[in-house]
């Protein structure tokens, strides 16, 4: 398979009950119109399944999204799963209602982006190309 | 009807040729000039409003020579109500300053009840948190992330006891925002239960339940009553409400949210008046009650930013609202053909991007709603995008409409914009899309048959979809998103950080603890025979709100309550099949029964 052809795999979650998903889906249309190969887990997510999910799928990102203002808690939780599960490679990205004063914690956790309402969706793209470009494929 | 209206038709009447020439030549003029859009002058980029309805640039007499002023426009408090409910409109009686009070704990939110309501707020409206709303109890497993937040757990009477503690309970308006299936259901349980355990009237009991259990299989997408359990237990809360609380409504459609997730408003306005046909038409059909048992009905809907739009859409839907009610669901009195309008103003409008702006979209919303003759608004917080309105952004919101109302002194006349040539072509305009709509969901044999074909789902998905398309490709302006973008100042660097955030994870967790202590100090006794009850209740096809408030009032919670239910209709305990049933349940469960 050579780089053109290869699509970028993104697996899309929200963790917990927050129901706010117009934002999620959305994003799962314009990932997909950007030519990636988009799975949207649901709503009501556990982060074990999230992870679960992604392994099985070798998916190269992981994007979750919430409204309630726990990316905190819910990202601590998705990175300790890898962690566990020896799948760190796969990037993880985040958008929704984030506290900014959480948002150097995500950072130092590895977990990127943390958009929010607003952002085009070319930045998130872009975003997450260069990411999965740089950290999965290792091109430059 | 004395009013620039009159004077049109006069006009119409008597002079006809020399406008039409008028009109004629406009009309030339307009198609030979050349049209340019100068972006640098910040011309506009479209001609249609927000919800695509292309409009010209100007209306005359001729867009609305097929209304007829008596038969679709009247006078105020006259059928068909276009012009407003009450003959005097706000002199009488002002809308209700009605917003969400949600904090974290019900200590906070009983704190800020009381600081509202000194404040001009006469509308309560409750918010449980999302855990509450799922149908679920602090402890379960999937609960750690969303405790306390969007509200505090109400999952048992003890926590309205202290959320509602020293607020009056009769003749105050409460209204519930809590509209999953149980969320709707919970919320009249709980004001019922504490409303009798204080002593108090049930009769008395004022105010509006949104409870749109089709909106939420499609926004909220809980599991914890299925859709045969949720049209049931709807169809209880109306009977229910005809007969005991004839002034709390059982039931309200939730066009704010609705909206709020991207459609447009033909359909915004269909599917709040189909879901009312659905649910009305269920108890009228099965329980044998009438609209006329109720006050008028209450329509739950969105105020969006394109003025016009957001005031000519209520005019239409009481013009339509009392057509259907007379013609269809078979309402007698007047007052049955009313509806009273409840708004929201959009949370979706609302931008982290100079929130500054917020303050400016708040305003011209209320204002619009407020030319469209709403009975009560509830605004979005200007800080709300970076977590819960702040109660600076809250007292500031009653203060808009308080300037609205008495230095604007845009209350003093009756539906104001009546007899705009505009208004009154684009309210007709909105009715007749909401229509078209309408008969299509009536060719597929209403709400609950559109939503299980997945066609209801369609109809949000894909204007969604094309709404965020178009603000990407700038066909649409968002101020400092999308277009005359900077940098925030400290005003805006304020609301960003005033904005209330969820409390650390130890204060929340504390839920956990809380509903513990409940279960290890109550009468438990009285609690298993009380779930017994709503069991039976539920199994043997009888009106469920009564046992539900009884084991309410035994200080039965959520979950168990739920569990119930669900386990009674040959469902498991858990919802979300993450916990065992509890060992005084056990002897409930389906396998134990077979």
């Amino acid at each position: 398979m050579t780089t053109q052809t290869r699509k970028i795999k993104v697996v899309l979650g929200k963790v917990g009950f927050d129901p706010h998903d117009r934002g999620v889906i959305v994003l799962t249309h314009a990932l997909r119109d950007a030519g990636m190969e988009v799975i949207f887990l649901g709503k009501f997510q556990t982060a074990e399944r999230v992870v679960k999910a992604a392994i099985d799928e070798d998916a190269d990102v992981i994007a979750l999204s919430d409204h309630c203002g726990v990316m905190r808690l819910i990202a601590t939780d998705v990175m300790a799963e890898l962690k566990r599960r020896d799948a760190t490679d796969i990037v993880v990205v985040a958008g929704g209602i984030i506290p900014e004063e959480d948002i150097p914690y995500l950072e130092s956790l590895g977990v990127t982006g943390n958009y929010r309402a607003g952002t085009s969706f070319q930045e998130i793209i872009d975003h997450i190309t260069s990411r999965v470009k740089k950290e999965r494929w290792r091109e430059v | 009807m004395g009013d620039l209206w009159c004077l049109n038709r006069v006009a119409r009447l008597f002079i006809p040729a020399p406008r039409a020439r008028m009109l004629g030549q406009w009309e030339v003029a307009m198609t030979t000039r050349q049209v340019t859009y100068d972006r640098a002058y910040g011309s506009l980029v479209r001609t249609a409003t927000q919800s695509g309805i292309e409009v010209k640039p100007v209306y005359t007499p001729q867009d609305i020579a097929d209304i007829d002023y008596e038969r679709d426009i009247g006078l105020p408090g006259q059928y068909p109500f276009t012009r407003g409910i009450y003959p005097e409109m706000y002199r009488n009686r002002l809308w209700l300053k009605a917003f969400i009070v949600c904090y974290a704990t019900p200590e906070e939110t009983n704190r800020a009840f009381k600081e509202y309501i000194a404040a001009g707020q006469t509308g309560l409206r409750i918010l449980t948190d999302t855990t509450t709303l799922s149908g679920v109890d602090p402890d379960h497993p999937l609960a750690r992330y969303d405790i306390m937040c969007n509200g505090n757990p109400t999952f048992a009477l003890t926590e309205y006891e202290t959320m509602l503690d020293g607020i009056p309970l009769e003749d105050v308006d409460y209204e519930s925002a809590n509209s999953t299936p149980s969320g709707s259901f919970f919320t009249a349980v709980f004001l019922v239960g504490l409303v009798e355990k204080m002593g108090c009237d049930i009769k008395r009991l004022r105010g509006t339940n949104i409870n749109d259990p089709i909106q939420a299989f499609i926004l909220y997408g809980t599991p914890e009553f299925p859709m045969d359990l949720a049209r049931r237990v709807t169809t209880d809360l109306i009977e229910f409400g005809a007969k005991y609380t004839p002034r709390w409504h059982p039931s309200t459609p939730d066009g704010y949210n609705m909206r709020d997730a991207g459609i447009d408003t033909f359909r915004e306005l269909a599917f709040c008046i189909a879901n009312i046909i659905q649910y009305y038409g269920d108890a009228i059909k099965e329980r044998g009650v009438k609209l006329d048992d109720f006050r008028p009905m209450v329509f739950s809907t969105s105020a969006e930013s394109d003025f016009f739009e957001t005031a000519c859409k209520f005019r239409a839907l009481r013009r339509m609202w009392a057509r259907i009610a007379k013609e269809r669901l078979g309402a007698t009195k007047p007052d049955s053909m009313k509806c009273r309008i409840a708004i929201r103003t959009a949370a979706n409008s609302m931008y982290p991007q100079k929130p500054i702006n917020n303050t400016a979209r708040v305003a011209y919303q209320i204002l619009g709603a407020v030319l469209g003759g709403v009975q009560s608004i509830d605004p979005s917080g200007i800080d709300e995008v970076f977590g819960e309105p702040s109660p600076e952004s809250r007292i500031f919101e009653l203060d808009i409409q308080h300037i609205i109302a008495h230095e604007l002194n845009v209350p003093l006349v009756a539906d104001p914009l009546a007899g705009s040539y505009y208004v009154e072509w684009l309210t007709k305009r909105i009715e007749e899309g909401t229509w078209k709509i309408l008969n299509e969901i009536d060719a597929q044999g209403g709400m609950w048959a559109a939503l299980k074909s997945g066609w209801l789902k369609q109809q949000f998905d894909i204007p969604t979809i094309n709404l965020y398309k178009e603000i990407e490709e700038g066909k649409r302006l968002i101020v400092g998103v999308n277009s005359f973008k900077g940098e925030d100042g400290a005003i805006s660097r304020a609301i960003i950080d005033s904005a209330y955030k969820v409390p650390a994870d130890p204060k929340r967790f504390g839920a956990i603890d809380k509903v513990k202590r409940l279960r290890a100090t109550r009468d438990e006794r009285k609690v298993v025979d009380s779930l017994n009850e709503l069991y039976r209740a539920t199994r043997d096809g009888e009106n469920i709100v009564r046992p539900a408030i009884e084991a309410a009032k035994a200080y039965a919670t959520v979950g168990e309550m739920v569990g119930a239910i669900r386990m009674a209709s040959g469902y498991c305990y858990d919802p979300y099949e993450m916990v065992q049933t509890p060992p005084f349940m056990k002897h409930l469960e389906p396998s134990a029964n077979r």
